[in-house]
């Protein structure tokens, strides 16, 4: 069911909009409404004050997040009120330097993983050539280039090594190494003067250098890789360094950040919410929502902490303005909301639909899937989910669902007499209690079972729609949904008595009446009418695809089971049958949830439901978000 | 000869439909990426909106294992 809301005006002092607010907001239960438009009132601006404040405090949630972030700190509540008033300018001090500080450490240990990496990649390059060089630095007139070719790029070699000595004269040294992953790697020495063609050169033939790190351009390998080992070797001990700082810097922040976060955020919805207000020289005016039953705690709240002079009214409700919408249903419906909410929600005053889709849901899921084995299955899974997930969250939602999903599955599984498609009846002596569908005459009488079903949905969908129609005024509609469900039920009488199921009789009488009914229809739902009751047939057929998807998941059972008796070996058909199963089982899973969610979105909510709701989101405090 | 064509109408029955479907997916599935793309709330819609087509694939399965049922298994 949806909430029952109440339309209330908060009214005081214009001095005590500050303090309202903060009350509310410790309350937590009013939706605020737009600024009241009434004579002599405007809606209450910003000073520049607050919004210097307001930027102020948006500037300090910046850097705090910032600083969170880079800390990898998670978001904790806080249960401790704020202190009155906050420290906002020293709070703001520490948030910047806790943001620089954590900033400061990222960059530094970037730095040292690009150096290690660095100079793990030239290391093996250098071992290469160190064997070239004798001892000490290049001649000050030499350039050198390093320089590594990819596997496939080793045939440029000998066309460089040509092109070189043509525009060079052999003025140059070019020596390669095949290195471990099958790279080569190239040390070009030339005559500084010369270095602009080489480029040009190199350019040409594909090949880029590999620029040495900084501190080691002119110097030759064998003067370079001592330095290099020693820098690698030191780096691990320079990282763990900046680990511990962040490690200390992480402690701070995990005590300071918490409090001043959410003190800003409530600071900044407060604010914000001073627009949300209408007011006078000397008074202000709220409106918004309050749950029913909150709104006596709301008056005695602010009487008691505010005082006499705040007023607090309730209002009738206009029929113009949507009041917000929260479901609140059985904890037994309750995970179902779920599957409601994936829809924008209803509006006010229309009808819940949670309930219905709480039975309808399991039942169309159980049918469609109807087996004691892949119940047992999901119903393990169901409940290794629910224990994983936190209480409250969507994942523990669909845990339930699941769990109750499950359990309609191993009753349908009963009923039909399958463990495993036709394992049961093999192995342990099953049978079906109500339906094989294995048998063709059962699959016939499951499919009017399931077109059955599908009639009952769409006439509670109507019956529902009357419902709806009839509290929102629109008298016509009623009618015309009325009428459809009953033309629908003299419909499907007029099929039962033609095909004798049901006396002769019957036929007349609901053939007169079915032609009654029709013009009555046209009159009040228009000449779209006609066309709107061939549809809602096509949506009751449309209940055979849970015929369809049971029918087709028991067959890849059974051929999963046949295919493990043809395989000649045990152990390869038990393989392979699990595998199919495991497949079927995973459609299992997927196809039915789908489609029972279309046969209620579609076929069920479209005869009724009314989306359009505005969502219930109370003025409170920004960790209870 | 018999068997022939009613196999035949049975496996027409469940391909035209099932290839329909196909193709209205494939149109239906690069536009509902696209929308997921700017819109993830649309998640139910587009879900919902795939599903719409296997109707028609439903309905002639169903149609096809009528053909079959008619015909003696």
């Amino acid at each position: 069911m949806i909430r029952a809301m109440r339309r209330v005006r908060v009214m005081g002092p214009r001095r005590e909009l500050e303090g309202t607010l903060r009350v509310l907001q410790d309350l937590g239960s009013m939706h605020l409404g737009s600024p009241p438009r009434l004579p002599a009132l405007n809606p209450s601006p910003t000073t520049r004050r607050e919004q210097r404040l307001v930027r102020q405090l948006r500037a300090l949630v910046a850097d705090a997040e910032t600083a969170r972030t880079l800390l990898d700190l998670p978001q904790t509540p806080v249960d401790s009120p704020p202190p009155v008033p906050a420290p906002w300018p020293s709070w703001a001090r520490q948030a910047r330097q806790l943001r620089r500080r954590a900033e400061q450490l990222r960059e530094r240990r970037q730095r040292l993983e690009e150096e290690r990496a660095l100079l793990g990649k030239y290391r093996e390059m250098l071992d290469a050539f160190s064997g070239l060089f004798e001892a000490g630095r290049l001649p000050a007139a030499v350039r050198a280039y390093h320089i590594v070719l990819r596997p496939g790029q080793a045939s440029v070699v000998e066309p460089l090594r040509q092109a070189l000595a043509e525009a060079l004269d052999s003025a140059f040294e070019l020596r390669t190494r095949t290195l471990s992953a099958g790279d080569t790697a190239l040390l070009l020495l030339v005559p500084l003067p010369r270095t602009g063609r080489v480029e040009r050169l190199l350019g040409e033939s594909g090949v880029q250098e590999v620029p040495l790190p900084a501190g080691y351009e002119r110097a030759t390998a064998v003067e370079a890789l001592p330095r290099m080992r020693a820098r690698l070797d030191a780096l691990p001990a320079l990282l763990e360094e900046v680990d511990g700082e962040r490690k200390i810097e992480a402690a701070v922040a995990a005590g300071a950040l918490p409090p001043m976060l959410a003190a800003a955020q409530d600071a900044i919805s407060r604010l914000e919410a001073v627009g949300h207000a209408a007011s006078t020289r000397t008074a202000f005016i709220l409106e918004g929502w309050v749950p029913a039953p909150d709104l006596p705690e709301l008056g005695e709240a602010l009487r008691q902490r505010i005082g006499p002079e705040i007023t607090v009214e309730e209002l009738p409700t206009a029929p113009d303005v949507d009041a917000p919408v929260v479901l609140q249903n059985p904890r037994l419906f309750r995970p179902f909301q779920l599957l409601v909410e994936m829809l924008p929600l209803p509006t006010y005053g229309s009808i819940d639909p949670t309930p219905f889709v709480a039975v309808f849901f399991p039942v169309f899921f159980g049918l469609m899937v109807g087996d004691i084995g892949y119940g047992v299955v999901m119903l393990g899974l169901g409940v290794l989910l629910h224990r994983r997930s936190r209480p409250g969250t969507p994942l523990h939602a669909v845990a339930q669902i699941a769990l109750v999903c499950s359990v309609f599955t191993v009753i349908f599984g009963v009923l039909f007499g399958e463990l495993f498609g036709d394992a049961g009846r093999r192995v342990l002596g099953l049978h079906p209690l109500v339906l094989d569908r294995e048998e063709p005459k059962d699959i016939v009488s499951f499919l009017i079972l399931c077109v059955g079903i599908g009639g009952v949905h769409v006439l509670l969908g109507l019956v529902l729609g009357v419902f709806n129609a009839m509290h929102g005024h629109h008298r016509r509609q009623a009618l015309g949904r009325g009428l459809s469900a009953v033309m629908i039920l003299l419909v499907v009488v007029a099929l039962l008595a033609a095909v004798k199921l049901l006396p002769a009789q019957f036929l007349t009488p609901t053939v007169v009446a079915l032609l009654v009914a029709f013009p009555l229809l046209i009159i009040a739902e228009g000449i779209v009418a006609p066309v709107e009751l061939l549809a809602t047939m096509g949506n009751i057929l449309s209940y055979a695809r849970i015929m369809a998807l049971g029918t087709a998941s028991v067959m890849l059972a059974v051929v999963a089971n046949r295919l493990a008796g043809a395989m000649g070996s045990v152990v390869v058909g038990a393989i392979f049958a699990l595998l199919f199963h495991l497949v079927n089982f995973a459609l299992g899973l997927f196809s039915p949830t789908v489609h029972a969610l279309r046969l209620h979105y579609v076929e069920f909510f479209g005869r009724f439901y009314s989306p359009g709701g505005v969502r219930y989101r109370p003025f409170t405090h920004w960790r209870t978000h | 000869m018999q068997l022939f064509w009613i196999t035949l109408s049975a496996a027409l029955a469940i391909s035209i439909p099932a290839l329909a479907t196909a193709w209205a997916q494939s149109r239906i599935g690069p536009a509902a990426a696209a929308s997921l793309a700017e819109k993830p709330e649309l998640s139910t819609t587009v879900i919902v909106m795939l599903a719409i087509p296997e109707t028609m694939s439903i309905l002639g399965f169903v149609v096809a294992m009528f053909i079959m049922l008619r015909a003696g298994g």
